[in-house]
């Protein structure tokens, strides 16, 4: 209650200084905090911050540091800028925190206009975040908006600095979650950024697509919670559209849902998904059907169809494939045949899509079409490869005629020749 | 009388024509490997031009507004699309997340793989799903009655 009333007053203070209603500054304001903090140059605590500051967003706005410590930044008397009656708070307590940034990114108004497209439920979905529910609990080791977002050198999400960009984001969270001690008596594991960090997930993120799932994306930003097991498909399935809808329409939905197995994650594991594979579907050792499946029932019959039928078509492209690359290396034109080949690719693609749905017609249909356009490829590959022959053998036989040429001219010559050798010897008798 | 093949020192008439036989055919032979390969050139191949960096897409009365469709290019697929406001725009129709060949739907007026549910806008530029970059945008050009598609320069 004590500390409510503090923030009241902190705020009614800050207003009172007209920050909630001020638009945004025309030219720099004054900022008298920076001119002595920034005499303490490399201090951890008094310096550091003042010259981090050059780098904030809200600097580069015109905020300057009164707008979260309070006090008047335009006094030089540090007795008056850092008066309490002028609503200075020094360093604001961490649980004061997400209240402390809503004031200003709560209020929609006042955001429109510094950044109109930015959102102001940030507080809300903290509320309802682990994180902040843990707070409202008194639980002040929990991250607050300054453990992600940084303290005094706050960059916007998209900037590549910003702790919250996509390729440092994982860093970010595993800060706290990867550390054991930090980590202590949440029973959670520590090891999500190592699996994360090992996961196709990563690779393809660190690759250069920012579209990539990090923590946020499964997990959400400021409503962070874990998705749950009724949600996990929700949350796969905003990337994996088709599979979900597959799943949903599969046998192993209800069972599932029965039993409280987290959909997508029974088979693909959260944190460390790796790619996949044909030999993960079937009743091999490293398949995940066996895990629930006997052999002789229903499911085992149904995941050693799923396995042939794709390894079936994956070995005829591989074969078409072999063909074409010998033929193409040998200077032929495979043009037409490695669009064939390509579609047939795109239903295997298409069939390993199909598997979500546990329905090995489904599937063995989709791989029919492929293996069709496999076939096709491959005799475009012989027809290219015996054309090569045929080219080989008219080449030999060429350069025989040729050789024959040069030999019959040869003794064509030496027989003229000869002629004339007569003729003359003749006409001297 | 004796005849001249019988003279001394002159060829017998069946080495003679033995000669000319090999020589002829050899000839011929030589001729023939020299202008099948011309008149292959010559003649139009079953399939259109590879690895070029234009192609004739379409005729200029082909598709109408808010119509595509998939022409070859070299030996990859492209995606011709006539905008519902007119002019003409041209992409790559090979997915950037596994190499599916993309569509067009008119119903959504944008381009869609089937394969994962790949969504790029009019543009090319990917907006929903898996694929990771836009597709590749070519250069179009209506020459005569025909759409041209030219790849563009590398920068």
């Amino acid at each position: 209650m004590r500390t409510r009333c503090r923030l009241v007053l902190f705020f009614l203070t800050v207003g009172a200084c007209g920050l909630g209603a001020q638009s945004p500054p025309s030219s720099p304001p004054t900022n008298t905090c920076l001119d002595c903090h920034l005499i303490f140059e490399d201090d951890e605590h008094l310096g550091v911050p003042a010259q981090l500051f050059a780098g904030d967003i809200h600097a580069a706005r015109g905020l300057t540091c009164a707008a979260c410590h309070g006090g008047d930044p335009r006094e030089e008397d540090s007795d008056k800028s850092m008066d309490p009656a002028k609503g200075f708070i020094g360093v604001p307590k961490r649980a004061d925190i997400p209240r402390l940034c809503a004031h200003c990114h709560s209020d929609a108004v006042f955001m429109r206009s510094y950044n109109p497209r930015l959102r102001t439920d940030q507080l809300a979905q903290y509320g309802t975040s682990v994180h902040g529910q843990r707070l409202r609990r008194g639980d002040t080791r929990v991250a607050v908006c300054s453990d992600c977002h940084g303290i005094h050198d706050i960059r916007p999400a998209s900037a590549t600095l910003s702790r919250v960009h996509p390729l440092r984001l994982p860093q970010t969270c595993a800060g706290c979650h990867s550390d054991r001690e930090h980590m202590k008596g949440y029973e959670i594991p520590t090891d999500q950024w190592d699996e994360y960090r090992a996961s196709v997930h990563y690779r393809t993120l660190a690759g250069g697509d920012l579209a990539a799932p990090t923590c946020a994306t499964c997990h959400g930003n400021h409503g962070a919670a874990p998705p749950g097991v009724a949600s996990v498909e929700r949350v796969c399935g905003t990337c994996h559209v088709f599979q979900e809808q597959l799943f949903d329409q599969s046998p192993h939905k209800q069972p599932w849902d029965m039993m409280e197995l987290a959909s997508c994650l029974t088979c693909h594991g959260n944190h460390g998904i790796q790619p996949t594979g044909d030999f993960l579907v079937g009743t091999g050792e490293e398949a995940f059907c066996i895990n629930c499946h006997l052999e002789g029932d229903g499911g085992w019959e149904t995941a050693e169809k799923i396995h042939a039928a794709l390894v079936g078509l994956d070995s005829a492209l591989a074969d078409a494939a072999g063909l074409l690359d010998q033929a193409e290396r040998a200077g032929m034109d495979v043009g037409e045949a490695r669009l064939v080949q390509a579609n047939a690719r795109e239903s295997l693609i298409k069939a390993r899509v199909d598997v979500h749905a546990f329905n090995a017609a489904r599937v063995e249909e989709t791989v029919e079409s492929g293996l069709e356009l496999a076939a096709e490829a491959h005799q475009a590959g012989e027809a290219a490869l015996d054309e090569l022959a045929f080219r080989r053998k008219g080449l030999g036989l060429s350069l025989l005629a040729i050789a024959f040429v040069v030999f019959s001219l040869w003794l064509l010559i030496r027989h003229i020749e000869r002629g004339k050798e007569e003729i003359i010897y003749k006409h001297e008798q | 009388m004796a005849s001249a093949g019988t003279e001394k020192g002159a060829s017998p008439p069946g080495r003679r024509q033995l000669l000319g036989f090999l020589l002829g055919s050899s000839v011929f032979a030589s001729l023939a490997s020299i202008f099948y390969p011309i008149l292959k050139f010559v003649l139009p191949p079953p399939s259109g031009e590879l690895d070029s960096d234009t192609v004739v897409a379409a005729r200029l009365d082909e598709l109408a507004p808010s119509a595509a469709k998939i022409f070859r290019f070299g030996n990859r697929p492209g995606l011709l699309i006539r905008l519902p406001e007119g002019g003409y725009r041209a992409f790559s129709a090979t997915c950037t997340h596994l190499d599916c060949t993309v569509q067009f739907r008119q119903r959504e007026q944008d381009v869609w793989c089937a394969c994962h549910n790949g969504i790029y806008d009019l543009r090319g530029r990917n907006v929903s799903g898996p694929p990771p970059r836009p597709l590749e945008e070519y250069d179009v050009h209506e020459r005569g009655e025909e759409i041209v598609v030219a790849r563009r320069e590398q920068a």
